[in-house]
């Protein structure tokens, strides 16, 4: 198995292995962010693919100095479910908008396995829905505070201790795997 | 901007999200290339990003992959499409062709007319060479019939000059025809001489030696002057194209007529 570095390295000169083994590895994460933007298995599936497709055509402007290519790929993904969901915004409301009424209903009763799982649970409700807000839905700051409806600057330290309450787990996460790891060592 | 503002207001967390302006993200990706510390935040926030979706990760249909790898593969034939029959460019071809056909024609039938005028003009000088030579032979004819009917007339009387002690093996055939007029001679037996003489030959009248010709070295019969009156035929060695007056002391044959 090749390291990342390697594997990016690969990526940048078209080679399809690496961009197959970038997508086991990261195709379930940005399509856990899509499909919980826009709600949709279909249209979550054709912007995944287009998702994949554009880091695959873009690869040479990845730079891995300035991020993850996790992180890459997640800006890319959210801009297209975000566009996506804008251009479909304005084509409904030219139509009649009980569709889509209807239709977000629909959606809704089988959203059961779009919860939110690991260790966001353990957040406190308001910090983990201010987190779900910006990072699942792709709401901008602006447009989650005023869903939450609590000031702005509330909003921002709701994520932020969100955030370092996150670390916090995860570095715990990180020390029982660690100690695992050297169980089984 | 600087590091306090930044983890105050929680500008990572929107860089990561994508929400910051092109400036901003400058701003801060230089800072990030200065600071330690803040790159470490950075870091932190970005795993915990990356982990958030890990978990939260929910397995795409395997046909979204099959189609993705399915696309790049069209993609890649795209990138060399089939050539599009163009019917403008192939009548430019065919144009093209014709052209390049006219032009070598061109050039084969320039190389051909080059030809036949050279053959032209070595056929007109083989022609005046030839009509040259008509024309000798024909004055050859005429010359060579003249002299036959000189030699075969009844009145034509043949004289032997035979060489004298300066010449032993000196012969001269000479035919005088008095009623024509005519004296022929055949010199073919006369010694060859070196290239700065000539033999000459002379006739006598009254004690005086008048000149008849200088005797050609190349042909076999040749007319001389005929002289009226004249007692003997004379033939002397001279330099080279003849004299007024006879060497006498190289005469190497005479004859009384």
């Amino acid at each position: 198995m090749l390291n990342q570095a390697d594997l990016i390295t690969n990526l940048k000169n078209k080679d399809e292995a690496a961009l197959s083994q970038l997508y086991d590895a990261y195709a379930p994460a940005i399509y856990g962010v899509i499909i919980r933007m826009c709600k949709d298995e279909q249209h979550a599936q054709n912007i995944l693919q287009d998702t994949f497709l554009t880091i695959w055509e873009k690869s040479h402007q990845f730079n891995p100095e300035k991020g993850k290519f996790y992180t890459w790929a997640y800006r890319i993904a959210k801009n297209k479910t975000l566009n996506f969901l804008r251009a479909d915004k304005k084509l409904i409301q030219t139509e009649d908008l009980s569709v889509y009424k209807d239709r977000e209903e629909a959606v809704k009763t089988d959203t059961d396995f779009l919860q939110l799982k690991g260790c966001l649970n353990q957040l406190e409700p308001h910090h983990k829905k201010a987190l779900e807000l910006v990072y699942f839905n792709g709401l901008t700051h602006r447009e989650a505070h005023e869903e939450m409806n609590v000031p702005l600057g509330t909003f921002k330290s709701y994520i932020k201790q969100a955030l370092k309450k996150l670390k916090l787990s995860y570095n715990k996460t990180m020390v029982w795997l660690l100690i695992l790891i050297e169980m089984v060592r | 901007m600087d590091k306090a503002y930044i983890l105050e207001n929680g500008i990572i967390e929107l860089y990561l999200l994508g929400e910051l302006s092109t400036d901003d993200e400058l701003v801060l990706e230089r800072l990030l290339l200065e600071d330690k510390e803040l790159k470490d935040e950075f870091d932190s926030i970005e795993a915990n990003f990356e982990a958030l979706a890990l978990e939260n990760a929910i397995n795409p249909p395997t046909a979204v992959k099959e189609n993705l790898i399915n696309s790049l593969s069209r993609d890649a034939s795209k990138v060399i499409p089939l050539p599009k029959k163009n019917p403008y460019k192939s009548y430019l071809a065919i144009a093209a062709s014709i052209a390049a056909l006219i032009a070598i024609g061109s050039v084969w039938m320039y190389s051909q007319w080059n030809d036949t005028k050279e053959d032209l003009q070595i056929a007109t000088e083989q022609n005046f060479s030839l009509s040259k030579e008509l024309e000798s032979l024909k004055d050859n004819l005429e010359n060579t019939s003249e002299y036959l009917a000189v030699l075969n007339s009844a009145d034509t009387e043949q004289y032997i000059l035979k060489g004298n002690a300066l010449s032993p093996s000196a012969k001269l055939v000479s035919y005088v025809n008095h009623k024509q007029k005519k004296v022929i001679v055949n010199a073919t037996e006369l010694p060859e001489l070196d290239e700065n003489h000539d033999y000459q030959m002379w006739a006598d009248v009254e004690g005086e030696m008048i000149n008849m010709g200088v005797i050609s070295k190349d042909s076999q019969l040749l007319a001389m002057n005929y002289i009226n009156n004249a007692e003997s035929l004379n033939v002397t060695i001279e330099p080279l194209g003849g004299s007024y007056h006879p060497t006498v002391s190289r005469l190497i044959t005479n004859v009384y007529l």
